[in-house]
C-alpha cells in the first residue's frame, strides 16, 4: 500500500512537472498566466536588447468612462486579459469594472463582441473585475455553442457562463447562463461582491467572494462554492469559518490556484470579521488567513497552513498561491509560494502543506482590549527574509527637512510601537505593514529557469486605534485611508470604531525612509533576496507635479509578469507608468506614461509572430488619481 | 563561610526518605533499543486561577500558585521514574536526535522517532551554530559581536539565524544599540554583511555545524524542578536563596520581586514603589522604545541578604539608590546614594556591610549598616581622558536622557571600564571584575585599599571566591573559566566543555569545591570540580534557556538558576522559569 502510494505520488509529481512546463508558453489563457499563478510567459521576442523600442501597438477603450461617468470614481480597474486558444476564437478577452466582457482582435485591438450582464450598480461599494476564466467544456458537441466557455463572477454576486466565440450566455448553465451566488444575504450589491475570476477544472467552477469585513461584527459567510461547469448545479461548498456563528467572512477574494494533477485547489483565505476586533471569534479561527487545499472533486480539506492566527490586522491572504517545483538537495517537491501582507513568503509542500523552510513561532504582544485573547505566537519562516523591515523607531523617523523629520519623530515616540502583530487598542498604534501590505493581490512572477520570484511590495507605515463608541452613535466617516485621509469606520456589533491612516508628517510625506514601494527579487530555494529597487516615482504625488522623476517608490496595487526575454513588466504605481525591469538586477530598461494609473497585472502573448504586452489602465478608487477605461497594447515596431 | 538554612523538612524528606515511585517509563527507539539520557518532563494541567490583573502580573502582595514542572532522565536501560502525582499532567519525552513525544498519560513505554537530518540540525542549540560564525576571520569583530550581543539572548537560535537582508541586519544592530549594546558604528555594515553571508552558508552547509555535546550518564542522578513565573516580557535577572526558605527572584524589567515557596509553588509578588514623576528607565531614560511591555523605573538587578536581620539588598540599576526589602514587613526602603551610577552586582559580608559595583561610574559602593554610612570607592581610571569622563558623569546626567551626550563606541574603545561582578572572600576582602577594562580589583576589607590586577583574558564579567580564597572569573567573549590565586598571583584558565558558550556568571559551592558556570548559548549549565578539574554538563529542560545567576544550596548541593533570556518570549514555552537541579539519592 505504501509502495503504491509512493508510485502514485511519483506519477503525480511527474505530471505536475509536465503540466507546469507546458503551461508556461507564449499564450496567456489564465488570469495568472497559468493555473498556478506564475505570471510567466515563454515569449521572448521582446527582450533586454530591444525593449527600449517598445511602443504602443493599439489602445482600446471600453466605453465605461462615458457610459458610467458618474460612477467611475467608485471603480478600480484591475483586469488582466486572457488570450483564447485558436479553437476558442483566439480573441483577447477582458472585463471592465462593471463586469462587461469584451473580446478583441489580439493584433489590432478591434472589438469582436461584448457581453454586458447589466449588473446591479446599487450601493456605494467599489466596482472591479480582475478577469474571466476560460474552459473547454468537453461534454458538449465539438462544434456546438458553448463548447468553449468563459466564466465570470460579478459585482452583484452572479456566476455567468458565456460562449467564447460570441459572448452570448450559455443557456444550459444555470438559468439562461447565470447562477446566483448569493445566499441569505440577498443579491443587493453591497457587502458581498466578487472581484477575482473563478477557476474551472475537471468540470467544476469554483468561486470565492469579496466581503466588506470591517464594518460589521457579523458579516456574511465567506463560503467558497463549486458548481458543475456544464449545468451550473452546485457541487460542494466550503465555509472557512466553521464554528463561529457570531462572526463571518474569512472569504476568498484573491485569485485561486489549481493543481489538476494532484486534484487540489488552493484557496487563499482572508480575515474573519471584523478585521480589527476578535472578541466575537475566539481562538485561532483555523481556516482563516490560510492557504487551504481542497479536493477539487469533493471540496474536502486536504491540508491547511495558517499564516496569521486570530487576525486583528486585516492580514488577509492577498495573493494567488504560486505553484512551482522545489528542487533542492536532491529533493524534488511540488511546492507553493504564498506571499502575505506581512511581507513573508511562505514556501510550502503543496502535497502536505508543510513548510519547506523552518518555521519559528514568534511570540507577539497581547491585546489591551477587554475580552480579546490574542494568539501568543505567529509563524515566521526562517527564510526568505521578510520583504520589508517592520521596525520603525523614533530615531529612524525620516523627513525632507529637519522640521518634518522632527514631526515624524515626535509622532513615532507617542505610538504604541510593538513591532509586527501589535493589536490595536485605544492608544494610537503603529501598523507596519498595514492592511495594504507588504504584498497584495498583484502576487508575484516566478521565472521559469530559476526559482526566482519577483514581486512588488508596499513599504508604508500606518497608525490605527480603536475608539470606544456607543452603538449607533457614530457613523462611518470614511471607509478607506486614501489620499492622506484617515478612515473612521464604526464596527457595528462591537464597542469600537476603528481609525486608520498613514503615518505621515504635516507635509503629507511618509515618516519612514523611502522607498515607499519597491520591487523585490527572492530566490525561493536559497531563501535569499537577490535584489530590490524602488518602484515608482513620487513626482506626481505632491501638491505640484515635478518635471522629473523622483524614484522613491510609491504605494502600489497591481502586479507584474516576467518573460523569457529576461524582463519583468509592471504598472501598479502612482505615477501612471508601466515599466520593464531587467530580471537580473532590477534595472529599468523601459517605461511608458499612461493616461491614468494602471493598477492591474499586465499580460503578454505572441500572435501571428508578434509579441504584445497589454495592460489595463483605469485608476483605482483608493489612489483617487483619475479614472479611465483604457486597455493598452505595446509591441516592437514592425 | 556563608550558610543557608533552607526549609529542610520537605527537602530532607525528598532526599533521605525512601520515595515510593509511582510511575516508570521506558524510552526506546523504533528498533526497541533503550534510549539513555532521554528527558521526561511532567507539567501539571490544572492550577488554581491566578490573579494577574496588574498588566498581566500578580498585583502587589497577592499570592498565586505556579506549576511545578519536574524533569528527570532515563538511565542506561532507558528507564526513568517519577514520583506519585495524583492530578492531570502532560508529559514530554525528549532525546537528542529524536522527535519529541507528547503524552497525556504515562504509558509503560514510549517509542521515539528519529529526527530527519533537517530536524536534527534545526534542533541544535545556539552555541554550535555560533561556533561556526567566523566573521571572515576577523577575531576582533567576532569578539565585539559576542561582547555586545550575547549577554541578552542566544545569538544563533532560529530567531536570529533566519535570513535577513543586510539592511535588516543593520536595523537590528542599531535597535540593539539603543537597548544597551555598544557595537561601534563602523562595524554595523560589515557585521550585517557577515551575519547574512555566514548564516546563509551554514544553512546551505549544515554539516559544518558540529553536533552538540551528547547528554551524559550523570543526568539520571538528578531531578530538575521548574517554577514558571512572569510572562514572555519579563526578565528574571538575579535571585536569592533566603534562609527563611523562600527564593526571591527579580524581574528586572518590571520592578517586581517574586517571593517563591519551593515547597508549595506559591509565589507572592512585591512591586517596587516609585515616586510620582519618576520616569520609565529611571535616570538612564527608557532605552526600550520598541518593546511590548516595560515597567522599569528602578530595575531590580542583583540581590544579597543581610546575615543580621535577613533583609534583602537590591541594586536598582536605573536609579542612584540602593533598595532594601524588609522581609518581615514586606516593604521596600530606598537608600539614596551619595554618588555613583548604575548599581550593578551586590554582595554582603559578615560585618553587615553591603558591597556593590557602580558600573557606569567605575566605583564600588559600600553601605555599613552599623553606621548607616555609605562609602564610595573610586576604581582607578586607565587614562586622564577616562578620569575626565568619569568625573564629568554628574554633569552628563544633569541633561535630560533624551538629549544626553553619549560617547560613541569605537573599535578601540567600547566605553567605560564597567566594574561588574563582585564577591566577598572568606577573609573579608572584596574582589571586583571590570568587564571592559580587562582587569580585576582587590579591595582590602579593613583598609579599603584598592589594588588593580591585569586580567590576561577578555571580558571578566562576574566572579566568585572559593573556600580557599581563590577567585573564579568568567572570561565572557573568550569563553573561558579563569582562576586567580592571590597567593601565587597566577591566573589559570580552563576551556569550557561546550563550544562557543559565552559565560555571564558563576558561583562556587564552597562546601563541595564545585564551580558552577552558567550557560546561555548551549541550553546547559556547567559544573567544574576544583580538585579533579573535571566538567559535567547539565542540559536545560527548555530550549533557548539563557541562564544567568546561579545560587547553590550548600546543605544539599542543589543548584538554582533562572531562565533569564531577554527577550524571554524567544524561550521554549515563552515564559521564564526558576530552575532547581537536585541530586537524587543513589
Amino acid at each position: 500500500m505504501a509502495v503504491r502510494g509512493m508510485y502514485r505520488r511519483a506519477c503525480l509529481l511527474g505530471l505536475s512537472l509536465i503540466a507546469l512546463q507546458v503551461s508556461a508558453d507564449a499564450t496567456w489563457q489564465y488570469y495568472g498566466g497559468d493555473a498556478g499563478g506564475r505570471h510567466f510567459s515563454d515569449a521572448k521576442a521582446i527582450n533586454r536588447d530591444n525593449v527600449a523600442q517598445l511602443d504602443v501597438a493599439w489602445v482600446h477603450r471600453s466605453g465605461d468612462a462615458e457610459r458610467h461617468a458618474d460612477q467611475m470614481v467608485q471603480t478600480s480597474t484591475q483586469s488582466t486579459p486572457i488570450l483564447l486558444p485558436p479553437e476558442a476564437g483566439e480573441s483577447l478577452v477582458y472585463c471592465t469594472p462593471f463586469n462587461r466582457v469584451i473580446a478583441l482582435d489580439p493584433a489590432s485591438g478591434e472589438e469582436r463582441w461584448f457581453f454586458d450582464p447589466e449588473i446591479d450598480r446599487g450601493g456605494d461599494r467599489p466596482f472591479r473585475c480582475r478577469g474571466v476564466a476560460y474552459y473547454e467544456e468537453v461534454r458538449t458537441a465539438a462544434q456546438g455553442d458553448c463548447r468553449h466557455r468563459l466564466y465570470m463572477s460579478t459585482h452583484d454576486r452572479k456566476l455567468w457562463a458565456i460562449d467564447a466565440h460570441s459572448g452570448r450566455p450559455c443557456r444550459s448553465f444555470g438559468e439562461d447562463g447565470v447562477v446566483p451566488l448569493y445566499g441569505k444575504e440577498g443579491h443587493v450589491a453591497g457587502d458581498v461582491s466578487n472581484s477575482s475570476p473563478p477557476v474551472v477544472v475537471d468540470g467544476t467552477v469554483i468561486t470565492g467572494s469579496t466581503v466588506i469585513d470591517f464594518v460589521r461584527s457579523k458579516t456574511p459567510r465567506g463560503t467558497v462554492r463549486a458548481f458543475d461547469s456544464l449545468s451550473g448545479k452546485p457541487r460542494w461548498q466550503f465555509d472557512p469559518l466553521q464554528g463561529h456563528r457570531d462572526s463571518g467572512s474569512a472569504n476568498v477574494w484573491a485569485p485561486i490556484s489549481v493543481d489538476r494533477e494532484l486534484g487540489l485547489v488552493y484557496l487563499p483565505t482572508s480575515a474573519p470579521s471584523p478585521d480589527y476586533y476578535g472578541v466575537s471569534r475566539p481562538g485561532n479561527n483555523t481556516y482563516a488567513n490560510s492557504v487551504v487545499a481542497l479536493d477539487i472533486a469533493t471540496g474536502d480539506v486536504r491540508w491547511h497552513f495558517q499564516h496569521v492566527r486570530h487576525d486583528l490586522w486585516d492580514y488577509d491572504t492577498p495573493a494567488q498561491p504560486i505553484l512551482f517545483q522545489w528542487t533542492k538537495g536532491g529533493a524534488d517537491i511540488p511546492a507553493l509560494a504564498q506571499l502575505t501582507k506581512q511581507g513573508f513568503v511562505f514556501v510550502l509542500n503543496r502535497l502536505t502543506g508543510e513548510s519547506l523552510w523552518e518555521i519559528t513561532e514568534q511570540p507577539v504582544p497581547p491585546s489591551k482590549v477587554p475580552g480579546e485573547v490574542t494568539a501568543p505566537t505567529q509563524p515566521k519562516p526562517i527564510a526568505p527574509p521578510q520583504l520589508l523591515d517592520p521596525f520603525l523607531m523614533p530615531e529612524q523617523a525620516w523627513g525632507l527637512t529637519p522640521i518634518d523629520r522632527e514631526d515624524c519623530r515626535r509622532q513615532l515616540a507617542g505610538l504604541d510601537n510593538l513591532g509586527l502583530f501589535s493589536p490595536l487598542s485605544e492608544q494610537l498604534t503603529l501598523m507596519f505593514p498595514g492592511s495594504l501590505g507588504g504584498a497584495n493581490w498583484g502576487g508575484g512572477a516566478l521565472l521559469t529557469d530559476s526559482p526566482v520570484l519577483i514581486t512588488n511590495v508596499n513599504n508604508i507605515p500606518f497608525t490605527g486605534r480603536l475608539i470606544a463608541v456607543d452603538e449607533g452613535d457614530v457613523e462611518t466617516k470614511r471607509d478607506h485611508p486614501a489620499a492622506g485621509h484617515r478612515m473612521q469606520v464604526t464596527m457595528h456589533g462591537t464597542p469600537y470604531m476603528v481609525e486608520i491612516g498613514s503615518l505621515q508628517s504635516f507635509l503629507g510625506i511618509p515618516c519612514n525612509r523611502p522607498p515607499w514601494g519597491k520591487l523585490v527579487a527572492v530566490d525561493l530555494q536559497a531563501g535569499t533576496i537577490l535584489w530590490e529597487v524602488a518602484l515608482g516615482s513620487v513626482h506626481e504625488m505632491g501638491p505640484v507635479t515635478a518635471p522629473f522623476d523622483i524614484e522613491w517608490g510609491t504605494p502600489n496595487l497591481g502586479g507584474g509578469i516576467a518573460t523569457a526575454g529576461g524582463l519583468f513588466f509592471i504598472g501598479s504605481t502612482m505615477d501612471r507608468q508601466i515599466r520593464a525591469f531587467d530580471v537580473r538586477d532590477g534595472s529599468t530598461l523601459w517605461r511608458y506614461t499612461l493616461p491614468v494609473d494602471a493598477t492591474a497585472i499586465p499580460m503578454t502573448y505572441e500572435y501571428r509572430g508578434r509579441q504584445y504586452v497589454v495592460i489595463n489602465a483605469g485608476g483605482h478608487h483608493m489612489f483617487a488619481r483619475g479614472f479611465g477605461d483604457y486597455l493598452y497594447a505595446f509591441a516592437l515596431p514592425r | 563561610m556563608r550558610r543557608r538554612v533552607l526549609r529542610v523538612g520537605p527537602l530532607a524528606a525528598l532526599l533521605f526518605l525512601s520515595p515510593v515511585w509511582a510511575a516508570e517509563l521506558k524510552v526506546v527507539n523504533v528498533h526497541g533499543e533503550p534510549i539513555a539520557q532521554a528527558m521526561l518532563t511532567r507539567t501539571p494541567v490544572d492550577l488554581p486561577t491566578a490573579d494577574l490583573s496588574d498588566d498581566g502580573y500578580a498585583p502587589h502582595g497577592v499570592t498565586n500558585t505556579t506549576a511545578t514542572v519536574i524533569t528527570r532522565f532515563t538511565n542506561a536501560a532507558g528507564v526513568v521514574e517519577l514520583d506519585d502525582f495524583n492530578a492531570a499532567a502532560t508529559y514530554r519525552v525528549r532525546a537528542q536526535g529524536y522527535v519529541d513525544a507528547h503524552l497525556t498519560t504515562l504509558p509503560e513505554s514510549v517509542t521515539l522517532q528519529a529526527m530527519s537530518p533537517e530536524q536534527f540540525v534545526a534542533s541544535y542549540p545556539s552555541n554550535v551554530w555560533l561556533s561556526q560564525l567566523e566573521f571572515g576571520g576577523d577575531d576582533k569583530l567576532r569578539k565585539s559581536f559576542l561582547l555586545n550581543c550575547a549577554f541578552c539572548h542566544q545569538q544563533a537560535s532560529p530567531f536570529m539565524r533566519n535570513e535577513r537582508t543586510v539592511d535588516q541586519w543593520v536595523s537590528v544592530i542599531e535597535r540593539m544599540n539603543t537597548y544597551g549594546a555598544r557595537v561601534p558604528h563602523d562595524y554595523h555594515e560589515t557585521m550585517g554583511e557577515l551575519l547574512q553571508t555566514e548564516y546563509r552558508e551554514l544553512r546551505e552547509n549544515p554539516e559544518r555545524v558540529p553536533v552538540p555535546r551528547a547528554w551524559e550518564s550523570h543526568l539520571s542522578s538528578v531531578e530538575m524542578t521548574e517554577w514558571p513565573i512572569g510572562d514572555g516580557f519579563s526578565q528574571m535577572h538575579d535571585f536569592l536563596l533566603h534562609p527563611n526558605g523562600f527564593i526571591y527572584v527579580g524581574d528586572n524589567l518590571f520592578d517586581r520581586i517574586y517571593e517563591i515557596d519551593p515547597d508549595s509553588g506559591e509565589y507572592t509578588v512585591y512591586k517596587v514603589p516609585h515616586e510620582e514623576g519618576t520616569r520609565l528607565g529611571g535616570i538612564l531614560g527608557n532605552r526600550f522604545q520598541v518593546f511590548p511591555k516595560m515597567y522599569n523605573y528602578y530595575g531590580v538587578h542583583s540581590f544579597a541578604y543581610s546575615g543580621k536581620d535577613g533583609n534583602i539588598f537590591i541594586t536598582p540599576s536605573m536609579q542612584q539608590s540602593l533598595l532594601e526589602f524588609d522581609v518581615t514587613r514586606k516593604t521596600f526602603i530606598d537608600h539614596k546614594l551619595p554618588g555613583g551610577y548604575y548599581p550593578h552586582t551586590i554582595r554582603t559580608d559578615d560585618r553587615d556591610r553591603v558591597w556593590f559595583t557602580l558600573a557606569l561610574s567605575s566605583q564600588v559602593g559600600m553601605l555599613d549598616r552599623t553606621s548607616g554610612e555609605f562609602e564610595i570607592i573610586d576604581l582607578p581610571a586607565r587614562s586622564i581622558k577616562e578620569w575626565f569622563i568619569l568625573k564629568s558623569l554628574p554633569l552628563v546626567f544633569s541633561f535630560d536622557p533624551e538629549n544626553r551626550p553619549t560617547p560613541a563606541p569605537t573599535d578601540e574603545s567600547i566605553g567605560l571600564p564597567m566594574p561588574y561582578g563582585i564577591d566577598v572572600a572568606p577573609n573579608g576582602d572584596v574582589w571586583v571584575a571590570r568587564l571592559y577594562a580587562n582587569d580585576i580589583a582587590h579591595i582590602d576589607g579593613d583598609t579599603l585599599e584598592v589594588t588593580m590586577i591585569e586580567f590576561p583574558y577578555n571580558g571578566p564579567r562576574r566572579l566568585r571566591v572559593d573556600a580557599d580564597g581563590k577567585v573564579w572569573i568568567v572570561a565572557f567573549q573568550d569563553s573561558l573559566l579563569v582562576s586567580y590565586d592571590p597567593t601565587t598571583k597566577k591566573f589559570k584558565h580552563y576551556e569550557l566543555p561546550v563550544v562557543s558558550e559565552i559565560p555571564y556568571a558563576l558561583n562556587v559551592d564552597r562546601q563541595r569545591g564545585v564551580v558552577w558556570v552558567n550557560g546561555n548559548q548551549s541550553d546547559t549549565i556547567l559544573s567544574f570540580n576544583i580538585d579533579s578539574e573535571k566538567w559535567k554538563v547539565y542540559p536545560m529542560p527548555r530550549q533557548r534557556f539563557f541562564t544567568r545567576d546561579i545560587e547553590v544550596s550548600e546543605e544539599d548541593g542543589a543548584v538554582y538558576t533562572t531562565n533569564s533570556h531577554f527577550p524571554t518570549w524567544q524561550s521554549e514555552g515563552g515564559i521564564p522559569t526558576l530552575l532547581r537541579i537536585t541530586p537524587l539519592e543513589p
